[in-house]
């Protein structure tokens, strides 16, 4: 079960806007279940990599304050037919990943 | 795999579980690049120090933090850094000075990208938003108060 993401990016003037939206529940850990008196189980994504034609561009760490359903927008330098891709892991281990070609 | 961490994750008995359990909440797998050291801290000041190795910033008109005044729904607040006008950015944290662990993200930059991030983050009640850059081995940051109508953490 991989991480839904989608991703989109306009180059402009020699930078491109790359946003993307993943789905995920995006679950804290400290959120309270009423009914048990327990936590919910933690369940976030906590490393995400923005690489431009394979290199590294963005890394970026979260935590489960991140909204759901995570939202995220980048700059990057980068020309019309550049690739970019983003990948990304949560706490359990779950993995997701896109890929964009710009235009 | 999967089935491995999800029974460990709910285990709340048991010798082992407690010392899991003294770390409060942090999750039971944590990635060897994920800086649980910080993102755990309860005050952002011990967040900073986390990350950064200080913490303390300097106020810089340069970075531009986007956040709403108000905030009607505490869970989607879009925050947005342009730190553009800044030259070598390293790095952009994004914290909420009063949610149980104010840190909410980190984002380190290679020289292809530019130093801005967009985001939408959660905040349990009224706070400031502090956005904190690293660029070289200055650190600056820019504050802003947002008021939460609804809070974000649920339950």
């Amino acid at each position: 079960m991989s991480i839904k993401i989608r991703m989109r990016g306009k180059v402009k003037a020699g930078v491109a806007e790359v946003k993307a939206l993943i789905k995920h529940p995006m679950e804290s850990g400290i959120r309270m279940d009423k009914k048990t008196g327990k936590p919910y189980p933690a369940k976030f994504i906590e490393t995400v990599e923005i690489a431009i034609n394979g290199e590294k561009a963005v890394d970026a760490q979260w935590s489960g304050a991140v909204s759901a359903n995570p939202y995220v927008a980048v700059k990057i330098k980068a020309e019309s037919g550049d690739k970019i891709s983003i990948s990304l892991v949560d706490n359990t281990g779950a993995k997701g990943s896109a890929e964009l070609k710009l235009k | 795999m999967k089935r491995r961490s999800f029974l460990k994750g709910t285990l709340a008995t048991g010798a082992t579980a407690v010392a899991v359990n003294a770390g409060l909440l942090t999750p039971s797998t944590v990635l060897a690049d994920w800086n649980s050291a910080a993102f755990t801290s309860k005050t952002t000041d011990e967040a900073l120090s986390g990350i950064f190795g200080s913490s303390t910033a300097t106020d810089s008109a340069d970075i531009k933090l986007k956040a709403p005044a108000i905030a009607e729904n505490g869970a989607v607040t879009p925050i947005a850094v342009d730190a553009t006008a800044i030259d070598g950015v390293e790095s952009i944290a994004i914290l909420a000075s009063k949610n149980p662990m104010p840190l909410v993200c980190e984002y380190t930059f290679a020289p292809a990208a530019l130093g801005f991030v967009s985001t939408r983050i959660k905040m349990g009640q009224t706070m400031n938003v502090l956005a904190v850059v690293k660029a070289g081995d200055k650190l600056l940051k820019a504050e802003q108060e947002v008021k939460v109508t609804i809070g974000g953490c649920g339950g």
